[in-house]
């Protein structure tokens, strides 16, 4: 019955219908994006838009029908992200070079403008004079007033004018003043008016008037900024920056997002700066992985070996240690980080000591080691004894009836049969943990750092908080490196799982 | 098939263009956008609903973020199309933003900035072009518990000598600590007692580009007044934790407070007793960033056909004195504007407050204390240093060495960019 329904009219009708929901969504974000310029992103959700209805409304991609919801999720949020990242990697995108090379210039262009040695600002009226825009200028200290429009200069004399209570200037003959509403967004607001010819007056505000000349002039034939003052040219030194001829460190702000290609690379290898506190930290993220792989296999292992055997309130003690995995690691980790305060904290009240746990690096890393312990052991124990359930019990009694004692049981038996089926699990989780943000960001903000040697990498830092602390730590980002670690992080675990499933021969199964 | 693919895409797209069509955003030409964090948004709100004329011809929108870091977070992602006209953020955002070209420049007249104490501007201010308008101060001095100290110490060592006087009778925790503003920010006001100003200034106001403290006079202060041999005598903890709560509780005589948190020791019962930090010698009190919020001119707004309107609403509303009152009413942190800042509207406390940053205070310029020419910027080197000295045991002229080093270099950084 229920499946004649779904099968007839009211399934085409649902389907229209979700489908229709699922458009509708699509497309406004789509529109949206387009709005916000971000055509690539419109661009793609209108893709998405044609793939789904031609897939649903079309037999011909029955099992496309089933794939492609992920495929679409799988290019938006995992795909783009990681060429996003790639193409990243080879800009010089870093604080004073966000924007595009146009907007750069337009900036420059909009930043060059020198004031008088007076700084002089004239009360204005905006309008229209002989139609042609103008502005009616007041200079109260010289009790003087004239009309100024792109090309020339007009006096008007006191006795023409109607001024308010303070002197400004609010009518004048042939002048016709812009309501205020009408004036930011017109042709008026934007022109440069007519002052003595080395400097002109721009308008400031809807009533004020400044006087400045323009000190840089783009050249767009040569690509080139010509200083109008010294005469000096500043030129694309091919970094995003347009620098001074004479004097290469004198460049011209902002800059842009410049393609650098492999400079960011390269700086990974040459750059001391870098260099050193990438192979440091590399060291420790290693360290880290794999000791914490192996404290949380040990202990979860132990304790599943333990709570295996049919022993008085087995399941209570199972149900009180799962509850660290229960927990979400955000809380755990931060109440962590107060029981390790060195003056406040439960351990040092235990131990009756003054340890400085975040400040010196070796307790530093003790205690994340130790943190990620409380973190991931749950987890070992509980895929420990799913996977001790899973060992045949004939296997352990022919060992025990060979001779075999208990260690040599779970030496030569137990053990290797387990890391066969737990390899993958493994692997996982050296992956996570060599990218284990939280735990380092909420635990030590990857410190202790020597600040005052200069250390920009911390004790605790992992490559991820390393790039983290590149691209968002302080007030200048640099997001191309961090993009550029972040590639390096990417090949680097995908190497090592790569090798380890091979090693595990754990993909065998599926081929 | 294909009459029912398209019957069944021709229904969808209609659904979707009537869903899509209702939501077009877009910024009406006579339309002034500003941005605001989760306090200050409201408050304008409630401000320019009470009058909203102050451009004529233009309507003001105001759009309120979460909290700061989310407004932070937004204007530096913030395009032609997506972004405000005006924000008001702080002052160490001007230098990043401006580099970025986010923002752009605003010319006062001489009686507009008249209406500001001069050095609000270098905090609003990067290669000498000016950002935005001081809109308002934040400031810390230093508060005593009058219940535990009879009358306010006149030296950093008369502080000291009550702390280890009285340390174990009052069962005093710390001396004096940083309840507000941090170790770096809040903290300034002790390296500066001891003889470590960020910065310093000529006779004619400007930034003395060559001048850094002396590391050896700032050390031996250090080791005088906050070491017991090598070790921390308690008087100052190298962090803020549990500062605020334990001066409350009356276990810690003298705190260094923020203005926006002053209600809260009003309703313990303080009263204003509210000061600079002592010097070494009486005559050179510690002297506090004195910094202002500044409502700042985005290159948004001339994209979006505004730019006039936007400057308008900068000098005739966040730069005026009715403008400030206005908004202050709501907002009670100290008013920038002169003006404003006399006016009897205004409370005791943020009067107070602008009192102790008149006696001793120094303008937060970002282009010099976020640089990292010495590698690292001086956040990050200020806590360090307390860190290094107070809790690691390390040498405290040889650190404040390092520290000096650090900020010379960012000054020499800064030197073409204020």
């Amino acid at each position: 019955m229920i499946t004649a329904i779904i099968r007839g009219k009211v399934a085409l009708a649902i389907k229209l219908v979700l489908v229709a929901i699922v458009t509708a969504v699509l497309l406004t974000l789509s529109q949206s994006a387009f709005a916000k310029g971000e055509y690539a992103i419109a661009g793609f959700l209108f893709i998405a838009i044609l793939l789904i209805n031609f897939t649903y409304f079309s037999k011909r991609t029955v099992p496309l029908k089933f794939f492609l919801p992920g495929i679409l999720l799988l290019t938006a949020f995992v795909l783009t992200p990681i060429l996003y990242t790639l193409v990243m990697s080879t800009f010089n995108y870093k604080t004073g070079n966000y924007i595009s090379k146009e907007e750069a210039i337009g900036r420059i262009q909009a930043l060059a403008l020198e004031p008088d040695e007076n700084a002089s600002v004239f009360d204005i009226v905006v309008g229209e004079y002989q139609g042609s825009p103008a502005i009616l200028v007041s200079d109260i200290n010289n009790n003087a007033y004239f009309i100024s429009t792109p090309d020339q200069r007009f006096p008007v004399s006191n006795a023409a004018i109607t001024a308010d209570e303070y002197g400004v200037a609010r009518s004048a003959p042939e002048f016709t003043p812009l309501e205020s509403g009408d004036i930011s967004s017109s042709k008026a607001a934007k022109e440069r008016y007519y002052f003595d010819g080395t400097y002109f007056i721009a308008v400031e505000n809807l009533n004020a008037g400044a006087v400045f000349r323009q000190s840089l002039e783009y050249l767009p034939q040569q690509d080139v900024f010509r200083s109008l003052i010294t005469g000096d040219i500043y030129r694309d030194n091919n970094n995003g920056n347009y620098a001074n001829e004479n004097d290469k460190a004198e460049i011209l702000e902002p800059g842009w997002r410049d393609p650098t290609w492999f400079s960011n690379y390269i700086r990974l290898f040459n750059d001391e700066r870098v260099r050193n506190p990438l192979i440091s930290v590399f060291i420790w993220t290693m360290v880290f992985a794999t000791l914490t792989v192996l404290t949380q296999f040990s202990f979860g292992l132990l304790l599943a070996l333990a709570l295996n055997k049919p022993i008085r309130g087995r399941r209570i003690y199972r149900s009180i240690l799962v509850l660290p995995y229960a927990m979400p690691s955000v809380m755990s980790i931060l109440i962590w980080g107060g029981m390790f305060n060195t003056e406040f904290g439960a351990i040092n009240e235990i131990l009756g000591r003054d340890i400085a746990w975040f400040q010196d690096p070796t307790f530093a890393r003790a205690a994340v080691i130790l943190v990620n312990l409380w973190l991931g052991f749950p987890y070992f124990y509980l895929v420990s004894s799913g996977a001790l359930q899973a060992i045949p019990s004939e296997l352990l009694e022919a060992a025990a009836i060979d001779g075999a004692n208990a260690r040599q049981i779970f030496r030569k038996v137990t053990l290797p049969l387990l890391l066969q089926i737990l390899s993958p699990l493994l692997i996982a989780s050296f992956a996570f943990n060599f990218n284990n943000f939280n735990l380092i960001y909420l635990l030590t903000g990857g410190g202790p750092r020597n600040q005052l040697d200069g250390e920009i990498a911390g004790a605790t830092d992992i490559l991820i908080s390393y790039t983290y602390q590149i691209a968002f730590g302080n007030n200048l980002q640099d997001l191309g490196l961090a993009s550029a670690i972040s590639v390096l992080i990417f090949f680097l675990v995908a190497s090592i799982s790569l090798y380890g499933v091979r090693k595990s021969k754990v993909l065998e199964s599926f081929s | 098939m294909k009459k029912k693919f398209f019957k069944g895409f021709a229904v969808a797209a209609a659904v979707a263009l009537g869903a899509g069509l209702a939501v077009t955003p877009a910024q009406a030409a006579n339309e002034i956008v500003v941005w605001a964090d989760e306090t200050r948004g409201p408050n304008l709100v409630k401000t320019l609903a009470a009058k909203s004329d102050w451009v004529p011809g233009y309507k003001v929108t105001v759009k309120s973020f979460a909290n700061f870091d989310a407004l932070k977070d937004a204007i530096d992602k913030a395009t032609a199309t997506t972004g405000p006209d005006i924000v008001v953020g702080a002052n160490d955002w001007v230098a990043t933003l401006a580099k970025n070209g986010k923002l752009a420049p605003l010319t006062l007249t001489a009686s507009q900035r008249a209406r500001f104490s001069s050095s609000q501007f270098y905090d609003l201010s990067y290669k000498k072009k000016l950002y935005g308008i001081p809109v308002d101060v934040n400031n810390v001095a230093m508060i005593y518990n009058t219940k535990l100290v009879s009358s306010a110490p006149k030296t950093f060592g008369d502080m000291v000598d009550y702390y280890k006087a009285n340390k174990a009778s009052k069962n005093l925790k710390a001396g004096l600590c940083v309840a507000g503003g941090g170790m770096s920010w809040g903290a300034h006001s002790v390296f500066s007692a001891l003889g470590a100003d960020a910065y310093y200034f000529n006779s004619n106001g400007t930034i003395n580009k060559s001048k850094s403290f002396n590391p050896n006079e700032f050390g031996a202060n250090v080791k005088k007044f906050l070491l017991d041999g090598k070790k921390s005598n308690g008087f100052f903890p190298a962090t803020d934790t549990g500062c605020k709560d334990n001066f409350l509780a009356g276990t810690v005589p003298f705190a260094i407070i923020g203005n926006w948190e002053w209600e809260d020791y009003k309703a313990k019962g303080f009263t204003m007793n509210l000061m600079p930090v002592p010097g070494a010698t009486a005559s050179n009190p510690g002297k506090a960033f004195g910094s202002v919020s500044g409502a700042l001119l985005t290159t948004f707004a001339a994209s979006n056909g505004v730019e006039a309107a936007a400057k308008s609403l900068l000098v005739d509303f966040f730069g005026s004195t009715a403008g400030q009152v206005a908004y202050q009413k709501f907002e009670k942190r100290p008013p920038a504007e002169k003006g404003a800042a006399s006016d009897a509207s205004v409370t005791d406390g943020q009067k107070g407050f602008g009192a102790s940053a008149n006696a001793a205070s120094i303008p937060q310029v970002g282009a010099i204390l976020n640089g990292a020419s010495g590698s690292k910027s001086y956040w990050d080197s200020a806590p360090a240093y307390w860190t290094a000295v107070l809790v690691d045991g390390k040498d405290a002229v040889a650190e404040a060495k390092k520290l000096a080093t650090i900020w010379r270099n960012n000054l020499r950084g800064a030197a073409n960019d204020i």
